[in-house]
């Protein structure tokens, strides 16, 4: 899952990324406003965390400039608690609110719902066959008996077990799973999803040569 | 309600109205009473006179002598008596009546005696004087039997259209002729005054309004008629009268009840707007749409004190929560690094970097609050100052020597112009002014700019000038950047420990020294602060 972070205080930015990162997503940062804005409307991220006291383009102008053509979940972060504050990050389409000062499990858990629901999948615990995903704990499981994955090996199962039935490109899962400062290689997807047949069973994820891999829905 | 501007007013004004329209009504109802009765007396006037003039002409010349013999029976009676026994219709006394004559006015007649004929001037003669008694002349006698001549015999007999009744009697009260609808009412015997000029009498009884004429030739005539319609008809004036009355004054009632309304409308208004503004919804503001009236001028005074109510209001809540979000900020990263921190095993140089981390925030927050608690002490109007005299170049070249650090780490030259200068006035305070300015200087300039001090004293003040090359502060921004966390650019990401109160502190103190802060700025070239103190406070 990528995520980005619109966040102009250092210490703060540093410290969500991290956090997230160690939560298993690929982050993306921005410092300001117009960074924010430009990233977002350039790739398909996951979910955005997004302040509002920004340099150059405010929180609430980044949103309702990305709310004209993406839908992206975004979790609105402020050091401002007024009820009227809160009315209008969620009235301008954001998907969340989080006051600062919040602990950072907290808005792990807020993000990981967001992009749940934006999936369409708000339960936490995906199952497929014999396969148990469950995205709170980051866990997964073959017949009960618990499966140990990398962080990219279950972010791939994850994504493919979100978008369950429907064709995940290649690029996508590139997007999606690998951030700015990810040094990609082209065969690395590859490598996962064998490791993964390999550790949950060969007929899982079916590949679609050429164009990429799904999770056939039952 | 009694109590109420509106009700008050309504009732004076009813109370004048009605008085003016109970003065007016009286009057013109007299007025009107009196124009009818003078119209009546006139009628009655003109036809006694016709009836005067007929009955001259029936009179026989006069005799040349007054004989003495006059018959017994009808011997002088007492004047204002009628006679005992009427020869044709008197039967009844006339004390019977209890009614006493009005006589409303006794004048001469319109005619003077001049235009009489020549016999009524021989006749003067005779009536001067100790009136002689006399006979009853033929005419006389001609009337008290009943010969009247043929135009008058009608009047006589039964009742009149015009209601009109005579009656005709001797100088001595005997009746000569009465009509029949005349009433029984005493007929006096009425002596001509001193000049023997006529005597004309007016009356009323009742309903009835009677005039009498005294003429030289010995005749009273009295003519009278019921005025009964006439009555009646002022009675239905009068009451058409009260009721135009009534009308004016419900239409002044309802009149002036609706211009009052409209007049305490605004108050009104005023008083619900009022009532609704509160702490939370200070944008209502009272419709102004008569600005001219007092109650509009009143209205605008008002929604002016609102509008300075909601600014400071506005300020006090921008104030609040700007200084809520500059204590949030570093506890935010301080709360998110230990947690990131103990969330699992670190190594040391992690763990390092984490509390450097909290250390930076715990500075800024600790500059923030100190800042704060300072501006709190300075509004609640008692500075604390500790005055001393002190060398303000020394000072000056210790706060200096403070920013040095930050200045060459971006190549930024300083230089000074010091005059000596003493002052009076709290170190440490001046100290904090002069830093912040300092800081300000460097943090606004370009790399490898010059940040220029100076100080003077000038009369009985001391200017301190601190003179930088940077961004400048655009002149639409400077009323502002005393303001409590303003930031002139607001894009720009805050710098490590800027609080956003510098100036506002620095403003603070000059002012409490009793000093002014001048700030003038060319965006693009640089910026001047100009800080002016009294020597001594």
């Amino acid at each position: 899952m990528r995520v980005l972070v619109v966040e102009d205080e250092p210490d703060m930015r540093d410290a969500v990324a991290m956090f997230l990162r160690e939560g298993g997503y690929s982050i993306d940062t921005a410092a300001d406003g117009k960074d924010g804005l430009s990233k977002a409307l350039t790739w398909n991220y996951d979910a955005i965390v997004l302040d509002v006291m920004l340099p150059l383009v405010d929180g609430w102008k980044v949103l309702s400039e990305l709310r004209k053509t993406k839908t992206t979940p975004v979790l609105m972060l402020t050091a401002r608690d007024a009820v009227n504050d809160r009315v209008r990050g969620l009235d301008n389409g954001a998907d969340d609110y989080l006051v600062k000062p919040f602990v950072l499990s907290e808005l792990v858990a807020r993000v990981r719902a967001l992009i749940r629901r934006a999936a369409g999948k708000p339960q936490p615990v995906i199952e497929v066959g014999g396969v148990r995903i469950d995205t709170a704990s980051r866990t997964v499981s073959l017949e009960g008996a618990e499966v140990s994955l990398t962080a990219k090996e279950y972010s791939l199962i994850e994504f493919l077990a979100l978008h369950l039935g429907t064709l995940v490109t290649r690029s996508m899962l590139y997007d999606h799973l690998f951030d700015e400062r990810d040094d990609s290689l082209s065969n690395l997807i590859d490598v996962y999803v064998s490791n993964l047949r390999r550790k949950l069973g060969r007929d899982l994820i079916t590949t679609r040569r050429g164009y990429g891999y799904l999770i056939e829905g039952e | 309600m009694i109590k109420s501007l509106r009700w008050r007013l309504q009732i004076w004004h009813a109370v004048v109205l009605t008085g003016v329209l109970a003065t007016f009504g009286v009057v013109v109802y007299s007025l009107h009473w009196q124009t009818r009765l003078q119209q009546i007396d006139a009628e009655l006037d003109r036809t006694a006179e016709v009836l005067m003039t007929q009955l001259r002409r029936l009179l026989p010349r006069p005799t040349p002598f007054r004989g003495p013999g006059r018959p017994p029976s009808l011997s002088r009676s007492r004047p204002g008596t009628p006679p005992a026994k009427s020869a044709a219709n008197d039967t009844k006394s006339a004390s019977k009546s209890a009614e006493s004559p009005a006589v409303t006015s006794a004048r001469p007649t319109g005619e003077s005696p001049r235009s009489r004929g020549d016999n009524d001037r021989s006749r003067d003669d005779g009536e001067r004087g100790n009136r002689p008694p006399r006979e009853r002349n033929a005419f006389e006698r001609s009337l008290a039997s009943g010969q009247l001549p043929l135009e008058f015999q009608h009047l006589f007999e039964g009742e009149d259209e015009s209601h009109f009744y005579f009656v005709i009697w001797g100088r001595d009260g005997v009746v000569l002729k009465k009509s029949t609808s005349a009433p029984e009412t005493p007929y006096p015997a009425i002596h001509l005054g001193e000049e023997g000029l006529p005597v004309r009498l007016v009356r009323q009884f009742g309903d009835r309004r009677e005039v009498i004429h005294a003429s030289r030739f010995d005749l009273n005539v009295l003519v009278g008629r019921s005025i009964a319609e006439d009555l009646a008809a002022e009675q239905r004036y009068g009451l058409w009268l009260f009721a135009a009355g009534g009308a004016v004054m419900a239409a002044g009632f309802l009149g002036g009840g609706w211009l009052t309304a409209r007049a305490i409308r605004p108050i009104l208004a005023m008083t619900a707007t009022a009532e609704s503004i509160s702490a939370q919804n200070l944008n209502e503001r009272i419709d102004l749409k008569e600005t001219d009236t007092e109650l509009g001028q009143l209205g605008s005074v008002l929604n002016r004190t609102l509008d300075r109510l909601q600014s400071a209001f506005e300020q006090q809540s921008r104030f609040t929560a700007d200084a809520s979000h500059e204590l949030r900020t570093p506890l935010s990263v301080i709360l998110a690094h230990t947690e990131l921190a103990l969330s699992r095993p670190r190594t040391a140089e992690e763990y390092q970097s984490s509390l450097g981390i909290c250390q930076r925030a715990s500075i800024r927050m600790q500059s923030l609050i100190e800042g704060l608690l300072m501006l709190a002490r300075f509004d609640s109007g008692q500075p604390v100052l500790e005055t001393t005299e002190f060398d303000l170049e020394h000072v000056t070249v210790e706060c200096i020597e403070m920013v040095q650090s930050q200045a060459e780490t971006r190549q930024i030259k300083m230089t000074t112009d010091f005059s000596p200068v003493r002052i009076r006035a709290d170190r440490g305070r001046i100290g904090q002014v002069i830093t912040n300015l300092l800081t300000n200087a460097i943090r606004y300039n370009h790399d490898g700019g010059t940040v220029c001090v100076k100080l003077r004293a000038v009369d009985h003040q001391v200017v301190i000038c601190v003179t930088d090359t940077g961004v400048g502060i655009p002149a639409d921004e400077l009323p502002h950047i005393f303001e409590r966390f303003y930031r002139v650019d607001k894009a720009r990401t805050r710098p490590e420990g800027g609080s956003g109160l510098g100036l506002s502190i620095c403003q603070t103190i000059v002012a409490a020294h009793g000093g002014t802060i001048v700030v003038r700025s060319e965006p693009g070239s640089g910026t001047t602060v100009e800080v002016h103190l009294p020597s001594a406070v």
